[in-house]
C-alpha cells in the first residue's frame, strides 16, 4: 500500500468518528504494541471495531483500548470555579450592549453595537475573551421564542473545528441577560474545561 | 544564553531564554512535517522548559478537534480540553511561545492530512482515483519497456446502490469501508488497491496472471471481517502486456470484462 508509516498509522486512528487523542505504546523492540483512543460521541465498542481493523493492517498483534471521554471522570467538578454573569446593560443613547463576567474574582468586560438580543451575546463572547478566554466558535444565530411562560433566548455557536452547533438557552430579566446567559450556556462546556485548565 | 548550534548540550534555567527556544525550533528537521513532528515540537518545549507534561490542541477541517500529549500513554484526562492551545505543568511557558507552538503543530497537522488525503479516499483510506491513475500509468510504462507483467483488477461491490437506496448512506459506507479494509488485507506488499468510483474499486496485482488473482479474489471472499456479512463483488481483469500495455485499453479491457459478468449474474 502506499503508506505505512506509525504516522499514518496515528493519522488514521485520529480520522475515526469521535476520537479526541491517540495514545501509543511500544514494546522494547520498538513496535507499537499498544493504542488508547480517546473518543466522545460515539460508541465506544463501534469505534473499537474499526480501529481493531485499521490496527492489525499496521501491526498485526496491537491491543486496541477505547476511552470513553463521555464516561471519563470529570477532573473539573460541577462545584468548581465558574464563570458568573454579574452585569448586564443597554445604553438606548448610544445603542451599546455591555456584558460583565466575573471569574475568580477577575472581571471580564464586553460590549456590542448591536441591539440587546444580538448585543447580549456579542458582549458576552467580547467579556469572555476579555476574560482571556479563547471560543472556538462563531456565532450563527440569537432568537426568542413565545412560549406560555415568557421569551427565551436561544443562542446558536457552529464550533471552527468540526462546524457542530453549540445551543444555548435562557430566560431571565430582558433580552439582554436572557441572550448572554443563554451564550454562557451554550459555551459552558468549553468554559468549564478551561477554568479548570488556567491557573 | 546564546544562540550556539550546541543546544544539545546546553541546559535551559529559569528565567528560561524563549528567543533559545524559537531558535531550536528553527532548527527542527522539517523532512516529515506532520504529527511526528507535532511530537518532536512538544519534546523540545519540555526539554527546554523543563515541563513535566504538556498538550497541544489544535483543530482540523477534517479531523475536528485533536490533543496530542507529550506523554503518550496518558491520553484520556487532560483530553477533555477542546479548546486550541497549549496546555503544560508547570505552567511556564510564555504566551508568545504557546502561540507559536500551537500555530506550527496546526501547520503540521493540517499538511499531514492535506498530503495524505491527495493520495487516499477518505473513506476507505485506500488510494484514490488520481493516485491509482498515476500508479496504472507507471505500471504500464514499465511492463512495456521491461515486459514486468501486472494484472489489473476492477471490482465492484454488489448492491451497493439498492443497499444505500434502501437504509442510507451511512451503511452503505460501512459496507465500503470494510470492502476497502478486506482489500487493504488482500493485497500483497508493492501492490496497489485503490477506491476509483461509487462502489468500484481498482487494483494493481505486480507480477499476477490467473492464478495470482484467482488467489487474491480468494483471499478477499474469504474476508472480512469480523462480525460483517460476506460481501459479494464482481470483478474484471486485463494483464499487461499479454492484454494490452497501454493504460487506458487495459481499463477498457477489464471495464468490459467486468459488465461482462454483472450482466449475466442473475439479478
Amino acid at each position: 500500500m502506499i503508506s505505512s508509516s506509525e504516522e499514518d498509522f496515528e493519522l488514521e486512528l485520529r480520522s475515526l468518528p469521535g476520537v479526541l487523542n491517540v495514545g501509543i505504546s511500544h514494546a522494547e523492540n520498538g513496535i507499537v504494541d499498544a493504542v488508547t483512543l480517546f473518543v466522545r460521541d460515539q460508541d465506544p465498542d463501534a469505534v473499537r471495531d474499526v480501529a481493531m481493523h485499521v490496527a492489525s493492517l499496521y501491526y498485526p498483534d496491537v491491543t486496541v483500548t477505547v476511552e470513553d471521554a463521555n464516561r471519563a471522570p470529570s477532573v473539573h467538578g460541577r462545584d468548581g470555579p465558574r464563570v458568573a454573569l454579574t452585569w448586564t446593560g443597554f445604553n438606548e443613547k448610544e445603542g451599546v450592549s455591555e456584558v460583565h463576567l466575573s471569574f475568580l474574582g477577575q472581571l471580564g468586560t464586553g460590549m456590542s453595537g448591536s441591539g440587546p438580543l444580538i448585543g447580549g451575546a456579542e458582549a458576552t463572547v467580547a467579556a469572555l475573551r476579555d476574560l482571556g478566554y479563547e471560543i472556538p466558535c462563531y456565532l450563527m444565530a440569537v432568537n426568542n421564542v413565545h412560549t406560555s411562560t415568557g421569551w427565551p433566548v436561544i443562542v446558536t455557536f457552529r464550533s471552527l473545528a468540526d462546524g457542530s452547533d453549540r445551543i444555548g438557552i435562557a430566560q431571565a430579566d430582558g433580552e439582554l441577560e436572557s441572550a448572554a446567559k443563554a451564550t454562557l450556556d451554550a459555551l459552558n462546556r468549553y468554559l468549564s474545561v478551561q477554568t479548570h485548565l488556567e491557573p | 544564553m546564546s544562540s550556539t548550534a550546541t543546544f544539545d548540550a546546553e541546559i535551559s534555567e529559569p528565567p528560561y531564554d524563549s528567543r533559545l527556544f524559537l531558535t531550536k525550533l528553527d532548527q527542527l528537521s522539517t523532512n516529515e512535517f506532520g504529527i511526528g513532528f507535532v511530537y518532536s515540537v512538544l519534546e523540545l518545549l519540555a526539554r527546554h522548559y523543563h515541563l513535566v507534561d504538556v498538550v497541544v490542541v489544535v483543530g482540523d477541517d477534517s479531523l475536528g478537534m485533536q490533543s496530542f500529549r507529550l506523554d503518550r500513554k496518558k491520553v484520556s484526562s487532560d483530553s477533555l480540553v477542546t479548546v486550541p492551545g497549549v496546555f503544560s505543568e508547570p505552567d511556564v511557558v510564555p504566551d508568545v511561545v504557546k502561540d507559536v507552538v500551537r500555530s506550527v503543530c496546526q501547520l503540521a497537522l493540517s499538511l499531514h492530512v492535506a498530503r495524505h488525503g491527495a493520495a487516499h479516499d477518505r473513506l476507505t483510506n485506500i488510494a484514490n482515483r488520481r493516485y491509482f491513475d498515476s500508479a496504472l500509468r507507471t505500471a504500464a510504462v514499465q511492463s512495456a519497456r521491461y515486459g514486468w507483467r501486472f494484472t489489473l483488477v476492477l471490482a465492484d461491490v454488489n448492491g451497493y446502490q439498492a443497499m444505500s437506496d434502501q437504509v442510507g448512506p451511512s451503511v452503505s459506507d460501512n459496507l465500503l469501508r470494510t470492502f476497502g479494509y478486506a482489500l487493504r488485507q488482500s493485497v500483497r506488499s508493492g501492490d496497489t488497491a485503490a477506491r476509483i468510483g461509487g462502489d468500484e474499486f481498482g487494483v494493481i496485482l505486480w507480477n499476477a496472471e490467473r492464478a495470482e488473482v484467482s488467489a487474491f479474489t480468494d483471499r478477499l471472499r474469504a474476508l472480512p471481517v469480523a462480525g460483517a456479512e460476506q460481501i459479494d463483488f464482481t470483478i474484471g481483469t486485463a494483464t499487461s502486456p499479454r492484454d494490452s500495455t497501454d493504460p487506458t485499453e487495459l481499463y477498457r479491457i477489464a471495464a468490459a470484462r467486468l459488465d461482462e459478468k454483472k450482466s449475466a449474474k442473475p439479478q
